[in-house]
């Protein structure tokens, strides 16, 4: 009896297999590890996403939140997960720029990733206080020509992508200044509110609800429907900055299942196309995009070798 | 007497079933979130965020702001019955909160913080709906020469706080300043004496420092010095455990005091309550007839603590609904509930969606009366926890530090840096070195260097003298620091 009882049980476990093996993707939770707490701008980001992608598919997602060092600590936290498809890294431009001057390994911290979805592309502006006298992008310009390097820029911490942003409009434009950082955006913007600064770096979406700011400058081909006051860097002379923007995406683990990541670029295609999700964020005249494997990792080569210029040509790397 | 009108259509709004239960769920979810050790207001209020998205704007930033003002309360208790501040800004609490446990007189230390707590928050509250505008351009004013010298100032406050040890008081806030020096560069953002540990990079958690050295160490006295009974004291079976109306209201002027400063402290980003308690503190003890009784279970320094801390709600409020930028890391996570409704925080709330704002104004004086419920019927149970006997009651705090320090980030090397806090913490309790200091430094380390450097990016450090509020907050720092020397140079005849 206890022999025909294990036979059994193996003919049971056998005809298993082959489920689990052509079981379809997902078959469980799906982990979304956050770099930021909960509130955070890619954790709203994040469960916007997944409370659309509802809609489209059955998986489960469970949004986690691994704060620290500025996405390293979220990104370790992913990579030391088995590349099976069920832990994905939301991302954001910040982390590469991280990577790079946190001098960490890049095929560790980057290219241990495959970029599978890219999301959203929010112009990069130059923000300034509206009843400041520099409210204008020539009239910044002309005092910090005058000022010689002397005038303030206020925006998040050194070494981000709004103080990269910030190097590469001096660059292109021929002037220089001075980088303050604050914690956070809302304290930079506060201190260009109180005349600390002349200019913010940031986005569109930074000035909604809050009086007081005027975008001076987008870095965009074309002016942003939302805010059509505000000029392009085109428009206002200065070339080479009409596609600089903050992305954010998910990435998973280098060698995942090729399975895996195809339901992924599918499931994005079917979110990027939603009319919800595109409200939420043209709103804050943010571009939807749906840039599968291939686009997202160029996107990302060039930001690394854009990033990594600037980056030495102010001295911030070596 | 529009605002009145606004105040009662929001209370109205409030007034039914789901919105009472909606704020006491809250307020007993704040409690005792906070009263665990781990848990800080922010992270209670950002675990009960996602239950939020489901509500109405209205009721989702009710539910969130009710949790948010009673785990400011609710860090107390655990300072108080066992020495282990459940919040950062519970820190002081403890000073005089456990002193009195231990002297058997946990009753007035319980009812002192929750009515201080209460009576905080309502003057937080009543400064908020009043003068939101004159605070939020007040908060325009300060530049980083100002968060510097309001951090030094600040930082003066260890002059009063170790109580005539003043140079093991200085020893111990230059370890906490040192140890803040660990992590990333805060300005350029290299690394420092982080030996390439990703942990490391954002400096100790706070959490688990503060477990260590307040909750652990105690444990390890305890343990050597061999009481595991039950307390020594027992709690006098004759007398009520609860102080009286009267002495509630001799504490009335030290309440109201800390309550201004708490909120006015409040309101600049990055300053919040933790900073204000240890002003009101210092205060405090300055102002009193008997100092000497600060630290070892005065019940003014428990008042002016938890009232300070608890009105600082209202002031972290200021920033976030007149100018959209979070005067808290709690009012951050706000911002993200107000993002997911669709709601963008800052004054076009008030002319939108002043429903909302409302709504959220009366809340919170509702909470406030919750808070006060639920504390006093809460604080019967607590009291208990004087009568547990140490060898239960060891182990009990032993687990929770290392379950607390745990769930901050989720990482064992947080519940390393808790152990190796409380074994320094223990040897330094040892040899009299007071340990609040080593906080007071790691608090105030960050915003110190942060500013002094900015403040030289800006214009050099001619710019601190130059700037009337700076120069007199200094001045401030100076004398505070300065005065008791010169008294006690006087009364002793010289030498020091």
């Amino acid at each position: 009896m206890k022999r025909i009882i294990a036979v059994l049980c193996l003919v049971f476990l056998v005809a298993l297999i082959p489920a689990a093996a052509f079981a379809a993707y997902p078959e469980k939770p799906i982990r979304m590890v956050n770099y930021v707490g909960p509130g955070g701008l890619m954790d709203v980001t994040s469960r916007k996403f997944v409370s659309i992608a509802a809609k489209y598919t059955d998986a489960t997602f469970v949004v986690e939140n691994k704060e620290g060092a500025g996405g390293l600590v979220g990104m370790q936290a992913v990579l030391e997960q088995p590349a099976d498809g069920y832990t994905i890294f939301a991302a954001t431009t910040s982390n590469i720029a991280k990577v790079l001057t946190s001098k960490k390994n890049v095929d560790e911290f980057i290219w241990g990733f495959e970029w599978i979805a890219m999301l959203m592309q929010d112009p990069e502006c130059l923000i300034a206080a509206k009843d400041s006298p520099l409210n204008t992008w020539e009239a910044v310009h002309k005092d910090a020509m005058e000022k010689n390097g002397g005038q303030l820029w206020t925006g998040p911490a050194a070494g981000g992508n709004d103080h990269l942003m910030a190097m590469k409009v001096w660059d292109k434009s021929g002037m220089s200044a001075k980088w303050i950082p604050y914690s956070t955006g809302p304290e930079a913007m506060m201190a260009l509110l109180s005349g600390q600064g002349a200019v913010y770096v940031g986005n569109p979406a930074d000035i909604g609800g809050r009086e007081g700011f005027s975008i001076i400058a987008v870095a965009r081909k074309e002016r942003l429907a939302k805010f059509p006051d505000a000029p392009t860097f085109v428009e206002l002379g200065v070339e080479g900055l009409e596609e600089e923007a903050m992305w954010r995406g998910f990435a998973m683990k280098k060698g995942s299942p090729e399975e895996a990541m195809l339901w992924w670029e599918e499931l994005l295609k079917k979110v990027a196309a939603d009319s919800e999700w595109k409200e939420f964020l043209e709103k804050d005249g943010i571009d939807v995009v749906d840039y599968g494997r291939e686009k997202f990792n160029a996107q990302v080569r060039k930001d690394i070798d854009n990033f990594t210029v600037y980056l030495k040509k102010y001295g911030l790397i070596k | 007497m529009d605002l009145f009108s606004h105040l009662l259509d929001g209370l109205g709004a409030l007034m039914g079933i789901t919105p009472l239960l909606v704020i006491m769920a809250g307020v007993a979810i704040g409690i005792l979130a906070g009263a665990m050790p781990g848990i800080s207001p922010s992270m209670a209020v950002a675990l009960l965020l996602p239950f939020s998205f489901g509500m109405t704007p209205s009721m989702g930033l009710v539910l969130l702001c009710a949790i948010y003002l009673a785990s400011n309360y609710g860090g107390s208790i655990t300072a108080v019955m066992v020495n282990t501040p459940g919040t950062p800004s519970a820190v002081v609490t403890a000073f005089d909160g456990y002193p009195l446990t231990r002297k058997g007189d946990a009753g007035t230390a319980l009812g002192v913080s929750l009515v201080a707590s209460v009576a905080g928050g309502f003057i937080g509250i009543i400064i908020l709906v009043l003068f939101s505008a004159p605070l939020a351009r007040m908060a325009l004013k300060f530049w980083p020469a100002e968060y510097f010298a309001l951090a030094i100032l600040g930082l003066s406050t260890i002059a009063s706080l170790g109580g005539g040890r003043w140079l093991e008081s200085f020893m111990a806030v230059l370890l906490g300043l040192l140890l803040n020096t660990i992590g990333l560069d805060p300005l350029s953002g290299v690394s420092r004496f982080t030996f390439d540990v990703v942990r490391l990079y954002d400096g100790f958690s706070f959490i688990p420092v503060l477990i260590g050295l307040f909750a652990l160490s105690e444990v390890f006295s305890g343990i050597e010095s061999g009481e595991v009974g039950i307390p020594p004291v027992q709690p006098d079976k004759e007398r009520s455990p609860w102080p009286t109306v009267r002495e509630y209201l001799k504490l009335k002027y030290s309440m109201i005091r800390a309550g201004i400063l708490g909120t006015v402290i409040g309101v600049f980003p990055g300053a919040g309550g933790t900073i204000a308690s240890f002003i009101a503190y210092d205060v405090e003890k300055r102002l009193s007839k008997d100092p000497d009784s600060f630290g070892k279970g005065a019940p003014a320094g428990v008042a002016a603590a938890e009232a300070s801390n608890s009105s600082s709600v209202g002031g972290a409020l200021v920033p976030l609904l007149t100018l959209g930028i979070p005067g808290s890391s709690s009012a951050a996570v706000l911002i993200g509930a107000l993002m997911i409704h669709d709601l963008q925080p800052g004054p076009e709330l008030f002319t939108r969606h002043p429903e909302v704002v409302y709504t959220l104004f009366s809340s919170l004086f509702v909470a406030n009366i919750f808070l006060l419920l639920l504390g006093l019927l809460g604080a019967r149970l607590w009291i208990k926890a004087a009568l547990i006997p140490k060898r239960l009651l060891y182990p009990m705090i032993f687990a929770f530090s290392f379950i607390g320090s745990y769930a901050v980030r989720s990482s064992l090397f947080d519940v390393g840096v808790c152990l190796v806090f409380g074994l320094l913490g223990w040897l330094l309790s040892r040899s009299k070195i007071p340990v609040s200091p080593i906080v007071l430094g790691m608090i105030l380390g960050t915003m110190i260097e942060k500013n002094l450097r900015t403040t030289i990016m800006m214009g050099g450090v001619s710019l601190f003298f130059q700037r009337p509020l700076s120069l007199t907050l200094l001045v401030l720092a100076f004398a505070s620091v300065v005065i008791p020397f010169i008294r006690e140079k006087k009364r002793t005849g010289g030498g020091l």
